[in-house]
């Protein structure tokens, strides 16, 4: 069965849309790309008339928000809870400290070269301290009315859990648009399926960067439903005062994390519980590998030497080679 | 030894129950003062899912969006897949999955 495909940017990172009905392509794009604009409205961290711009310019008050950013939000703080707080919304303040304050492009140029943007913050003073967030149990959340109440001074940032949302979102309505078949969306390498699969299932090239050319040499798995996500110390990096630093927040201190796996890939029932499970991992450090045990997620963990560890039901590394 | 008279002991019986009467009224409004002012200046957090305050934070359900819906943003674990990942597919349309 051939796979149609097209691809493009959006949310600052790459997306492909995927259908095995090649005359439904163009509507399951269609559809992907309404969802993802809905979505830049409603929580793009980066826009200043974004929702979620002026959630947290209005924190100290309650305020009524949007079906999506609720979604969104609830998202976020499900996470917090089933991580116990190692995915946790409340870091906004923080990695706007540490200087992803805007578009990745806009902060750092094409590799190894900085942007102006990131030339500026180079020579910027360091001003990170190692403090606590300020938790997502101070965020005070109604489903039924749709209210949002922060303290002062709390930023949300729903980056880690909102895209991997927006792309189960956007295969739900892909597939829907489509009729028939099945889909799959990818939005920076975090990946969502509905439908049909093809014949033998999704092929997925497992890298530590979701810019590697999918036909290069690695682990290939296949999946036949949900969601595949992959976080990595190893991407959004960059410099500030000499210090190098990436967009993984450790909740506990504020700061990047420092932990021993540079890179984790998760495979689950939707991309959104894919991507809290290796977003967590990458935060908890050495205590990932028995937590992702206890939730009988598969998973791939890149520690930083390069030794690669496989949990659950993860397949044989001995036969994915592509 | 002074005796006492009935109605001198009836008077005193009174002035006990007074006292006593007195005594545990002037604790419990103590005990309910302190409370209040040891929750108002330590009000705690919330748990998982439960709050008293004005904005019940309310446990999770599925909401439809105008984007559509999330089925496991209700879910109370990370939901695995029913089949897991395999290999050995030779299908077209690989993607990658990756940090970005």
């Amino acid at each position: 069965m051939t796979v149609a495909i097209t691809s493009w940017k959006a949310l600052g990172t790459s997306v492909h849309v995927l259908a095995t009905d090649s005359d439904a392509l163009g509507r399951a794009v269609t559809a992907v790309r309404d969802v993802l604009a809905d979505v830049d409205a409603a929580y793009s961290r980066f826009r200043e008339d974004s929702e979620l711009s002026r959630l947290n310019s209005r924190a100290g008050g309650a305020v009524r928000v949007s079906p999506l950013l609720a979604t969104a939000i609830d998202a976020a703080l499900r996470a917090a809870r089933l991580t116990d707080g190692a995915v946790d919304p409340t870091i906004g303040h923080a990695i706007r400290v540490a200087g992803y304050d805007d578009d990745f492009s806009r902060i750092a140029g094409p590799h190894p070269a900085l942007s102006q943007r990131g030339r500026e913050m180079e020579r910027g003073p360091v001003a990170l301290r190692a403090s606590r967030v300020p938790g997502w149990q101070a965020i005070r959340f109604d489903r039924l009315s749709r209210t949002v109440l922060m303290p002062p001074r709390v930023e949300l940032d729903l980056g880690s859990t909102g895209k991997a949302l927006a792309a189960d979102l956007a295969a739900t309505a892909a597939l829907a648009a489509a009729g028939a078949g099945g889909v799959l969306v990818s939005l920076g390498g975090d990946i969502a399926t509905a439908g049909q699969p093809p014949a033998g299932g999704w092929r997925i090239l497992v890298a530590e960067d979701s810019r590697a050319k999918p036909d290069g040499i690695g682990e290939v798995i296949c999946v036949p439903a949900g969601g595949v996500a992959t976080s990595s110390t190893t991407v959004r990096r960059w410099t500030r005062g000499g210090a190098v630093l990436h967009h993984i927040i450790d909740p506990q201190t504020s700061l990047p994390t420092t932990g021993p796996f540079r890179t984790v890939t998760v495979a689950a029932a939707s991309c959104l519980d894919a991507n809290i499970a290796s977003t967590a991992a990458i935060v908890r450090g050495e205590a990932a590998i028995d937590w992702l045990m206890g939730c009988r997620l598969p998973a791939r963990l890149v520690e930083n030497d390069g030794t690669i560890h496989y949990i659950g039901r993860w397949p044989d590394p001995a036969g994915v080679a592509a | 030894m002074n005796s006492l008279t009935p109605t001198q002991r009836d008077r005193g019986l009174k002035r006990l129950r007074r006292l006593t009467f007195g005594a545990t009224a002037g604790a419990l409004v103590a005990v309910v003062g302190v409370s209040y002012a040891a929750a108002a200046s330590y009000p705690g957090k919330s748990s998982a899912g439960s709050s008293s305050t004005a904005l019940n934070t309310t446990t999770p359900t599925t909401t439809t969006t105008s984007s559509g819906s999330a089925s496991s943003t209700s879910s109370n674990n990370l939901q695995s897949t029913t089949q897991a990942p395999s290999t050995g597919g030779s299908g077209s349309g690989t993607v990658t999955s990756g940090g970005s």
